[in-house]
């Protein structure tokens, strides 16, 4: 009888560490493996410039993005859909339409003018190009946009922001 | 008394002396991992909108349509391809193939054409683009990036016509293979 109350007396006493331990790890796990609002961008060097809207997307806002290399490879999301040593001939922009053509089935859309029955996207893309990218590329990819089928005709150039702290 | 007191103190302090630190420093290096995991370093970035032209079919209203400044851009000297970073080394034939970045030296020059009037020097260009916009603040521009020309050419423009005031910029469509 007395070893038995010994024993409930002991019980009591639960060792919280080992669960906080795994509870910390479990957090860590699933944020380690969720982070993907980083996969829609590629590093790069963008251009600078002083008067861009800065970009703040929400944690799980989905945006088109698209990102162009200095080699003119195109990346989305960690894919690549274009490469000019790649692709070439005259269908070497299939991948990219394909692509382009879900992004715009995916927007919002709005009627392309006033009174018509036509509906268009009405979300902008973005292109990440790097500086040094040669922009015959945006030029590319703006042309596909125009395409009847896509006719995503917003769009956004990304740009590096100048430090606020320096100087 | 006193004796006594002095061995309740030397008791108390054994006592307290038993300090279990394995589970504090477990939860330390979590919190350690957990804030090193969740830090990133944000680069600042920004965008610029543009757009495309729209295909809004036969145009029915009455208003003249304005004439839109073109604004051309040629490469008149493509500049060094050099490395970027602080060393601004040449960049060889074999970064070329491993395909390394690359950015051009100062030595790059582009002529901006507005109309008649051509320059090389992009203050000279806000000077131009100023003058129009305080004529009609509404006026299209239109930008022709031709052969060579790079990304940060491009942008660079659309900066200073956007500082200015300009809202309805387009880009012209085909390019000269």
């Amino acid at each position: 009888m007395n070893l038995q109350k010994h024993d409930a007396e002991t019980e009591m006493q639960m060792d919280m560490t080992p669960m906080i331990d795994v509870v910390f790890l479990l957090i860590i796990f699933f944020m380690v493996i969720t982070d993907l609002t980083q996969q829609d961008l590629e590093d790069l060097q963008l251009p600078l410039a002083q008067q861009a809207s800065p970009d703040k997307p929400k944690a799980d806002e989905w945006r088109p993005i698209i990102n162009l290399k200095h080699t003119g490879e195109m990346i989305i999301k960690r894919n690549k859909y274009f490469d000019p040593e790649v692709n070439t001939g005259p269908k070497k922009y299939e991948d990219l339409r394909t692509q382009l053509l879900s992004m715009a089935n995916r927007m919002k859309k709005a009627p392309l003018a006033e009174g018509s029955t036509k509906m268009v996207p009405d979300e902008p893309l973005m292109i990440r190009a790097d500086e040094s990218t040669a922009f015959r590329y945006v030029q590319d990819i703006m042309e596909q946009c125009g395409d009847q089928t896509i006719s995503i005709w917003k769009l956004q150039l990304a740009v590096s922001v100048p430090d606020p702290n320096a100087k | 008394m006193a004796k006594r007191k002095g061995n309740l103190l030397v008791s108390l302090a054994k006592e307290e002396c038993k300090l279990e630190m394995t589970p504090m420093i477990d939860v330390t290096f979590l919190l350690l991992i957990f804030f090193m995991c969740t830090l990133k370093f944000k680069t600042l970035e920004g965008k610029l909108a543009a757009f495309l032209p729209k295909d809004v079919g036969v145009n029915t209203s009455q208003a003249e349509p304005k004439e839109k400044i073109e604004i051309r851009m040629d490469v008149k000297n493509p500049g060094n391809k050099v490395r970027p970073g602080a060393g601004r080394t040449p960049y060889t034939k074999d970064d070329e193939d491993k395909r390394l970045r690359y950015v051009y030296d100062d030595s790059r020059v582009i002529t901006y054409s507005i109309g008649a009037k051509k320059t090389t020097d992009l203050k000279e260009v806000e000077t131009t683009l100023r003058a129009f916009y305080k004529q009609d603040s509404t006026r299209p521009a239109t930008i022709d990036p031709r052969k060579d020309i790079i990304n940060s050419d491009v942008v660079g423009l659309l900066d200073v016509a956007l500082a200015i005031g300009f809202t309805d910029i387009t880009f012209v469509g085909s390019y000269e293979k």
